[in-house]
């Protein structure tokens, strides 16, 4: 049964003897069960795909190569294959540098690319491997001590989420923003700590928990809020994953990049 | 026979003999279980996420000061008078003193080198020509391991007056690639080439930015700087890769590397020179007019 769309990342159960294969625009992900070993293969798309799909395929088509892992799992029942969001903070630059005007407010939709993880639900649920669907750059994130490393990403705008392509290997982020300071707030880049956030899964789109930031100047501590529940854009929205580490704020002043730090030498 | 001749001398000893030696022996184990035991605790629940060389400090310090008190301890179970002991330790630490300079010195460095901590271990330093991974920081010497796993240990007097480089201090660090490109190359392809490099290198980081600069008229070439940010771990895979990936582009684009370069003329008797002949390679001589000999 083929499965197209955000609901590849339905739990699945795979016949021993047989291959699972996820294709993603970028990535295509083979997964082998024979017996207790789990055999992992993660190959970069030949070409790019239009829409991610599920399917089961018979062993002989699958890819000989040396890349191949194998974990061992006694217990392995159904198998999920979950979307998670990166390991680092995603320093994301939008497609143009917006400023916000001191009183006004909006709200943005990110969209922050998922890594892959593969699990066994048993009696003892175990993950088996984690792999980045799309390739990131690594950036760093504030002056060269006190920094920290991220993942990069150009990313447009969306005022509406009516104007975000549906895919299976990005979810939203919504992003409230108000500027309650007397000051511009230039909109350059923004780092998110998506290791902070949870994953929620729609009929149409991937989504994060919802931000909100209000920005009260530079020289002022503002913290950025993380709404616990389900964004409310889209209705039936059901728990993928949870964050990777347990959510708090954090300072906002190392959230926008508002100054360049370097000069070109 | 070997026991019966040791049960024997025991039993030549008298109680009170005995009664004494047990007290030492039991005393000497005591004290050293305790001792090691406080330096255990104290590194393993008190000083948890104090950094390994503040751990590695108090676990010397606890040492030092348990097996002295123990030693102590032992000395004035056998009957020895400590008061007159330490009178005539005051008199030999006066002489040990004057001829230990360099062992004072090395350990007053080691307090300066604790407390104004340049290092700490763990860090990969760089000392003259040595560089390596600090293993440990102690009162007389630092000990250090190679990269090819050799085992160095520095005075700290000589790291006090040394210039001392700690090349993991920071947790960026730029890589600096310098090189020559032939006179006669489009050097704004050249730029655009290794911008390209650098933007596709998964080790290079994007911000802070790639820095490249047409650095000087060298006597082989344009020397070109190509300076990549990247994480501190991440030295070794972007050393391998961008090597490659320059070497491969500039090889496909037909870019060719500066090269010692020499042009040998040839002149009739002081005539114009009628050919001219290129000599590349590193041992090339020098420029020069060759005269030919008239018939």
């Amino acid at each position: 049964m083929e499965k197209t769309g955000i609901a590849v990342w339905e739990a699945v159960e795979i016949p021993q003897k047989r291959c699972a294969l996820w294709r993603f625009p970028l990535r295509s992900i083979w997964v082998e069960r024979i017996q207790a070993e789990w055999h992992v293969l993660s190959l970069p798309a030949a070409r790019r795909e239009a829409d991610a799909s599920y399917r089961i395929v018979a062993r002989a088509q699958k890819p000989p190569s040396s890349e191949w892992r194998h974990y061992l799992h006694r217990d392995g029942g159904t198998m999920q294959a979950s979307p998670v969001l990166p390991d680092r903070p995603v320093v994301m630059r939008p497609d143009r540098a917006l400023t916000l005007l001191p009183g006004q407010s909006t709200i943005f939709f990110l969209e922050i690319p998922v890594w892959f993880r593969l699990s066994t639900s048993g009696y003892r649920p175990a993950q088996i491997f984690e792999e980045p669907l799309t390739v990131l750059t690594r950036t760093w994130f504030g002056d060269p001590v006190n920094g920290e490393l991220c993942w990069g990403l150009a990313t447009r705008l969306h005022h509406s989420v009516d104007s975000v392509d549906p895919t299976a290997d990005h979810a939203v982020c919504p992003l409230m923003i108000e500027n309650d300071s007397e000051t511009d707030l230039e909109f350059q880049k923004v780092c998110l700590h998506v290791e902070n956030l949870s994953m929620f899964r729609g009929k149409r789109l991937l989504w994060t928990n919802s931000l909100h930031a209000v920005f009260r100047g530079p020289d002022q501590v503002t913290q950025m809020e993380i709404v616990h529940t389900p964004p409310g854009f889209e209705e039936g929205l059901v728990s993928v994953s949870s964050a990777r580490l347990p959510a708090t704020g954090w300072n906002i002043r190392r959230t926008f990049g508002m100054l360049k730090y370097f000069t070109d030498f | 026979m070997f026991i019966q001749q040791i049960t024997n001398w025991f039993q030549t000893l008298s109680p009170d003999v005995l009664t004494r030696g047990l007290r030492v022996a039991v005393t000497i184990v005591m004290g050293l279980v305790l001792v090691r035991l406080l330096a255990v605790v104290s590194q393993r629940y008190v000083m948890k996420k104090s950094t390994l060389q503040r751990q590695m400090i108090v676990r010397k310090i606890i040492s030092y000061t348990g097996f002295s008190l123990v030693l102590m301890a032992v000395l004035g179970e056998l009957g020895v008078k400590l008061t007159a002991l330490l009178g005539a330790a005051g008199i030999v630490g006066i002489a040990v003193g004057f001829a230990s300079q360099t062992s004072v010195s090395n350990i007053i460095s080691g307090l300066f080198l604790i407390s104004e901590k340049p290092f700490a271990i763990g860090d990969v330093i760089r000392i003259g020509s040595t560089t390596g991974i600090i293993q440990s920081i102690d009162l007389l010497s630092i000990k250090i391991r190679t990269f090819d796993n050799l085992f160095v240990r520095i005075p700290n007097e000589k790291i006090l007056t040394s210039e001392v480089t700690n090349i993991t201090r920071f947790p960026i660090r730029r890589m600096d690639i310098v090189f020559q490109v032939d006179y006669g190359q489009d050097l704004s392809r050249v730029h655009r080439i290794l911008a390209e490099i650098a933007g596709a290198n998964p080790w290079s980081l994007d911000e802070p930015q790639p820095t490249i600069m047409l650095n000087e008229f060298k006597e082989s070439g344009i020397e070109v700087m190509l300076g990549l940010w990247f994480a501190k771990s991440d030295f070794a895979a972007l050393k391998n890769s961008i090597m490659q990936e320059i070497s491969g582009r500039f090889g496909a684009e037909g870019i060719r590397f500066g090269h010692p370069l020499r042009s040998v003329q040839v002149s009739n008797n002081g005539e114009p020179a009628r050919s001219t002949h290129s000599l590349r390679g590193a041992h090339s001589p020098r420029k020069r007019a060759v005269s030919a000999p008239t018939a």
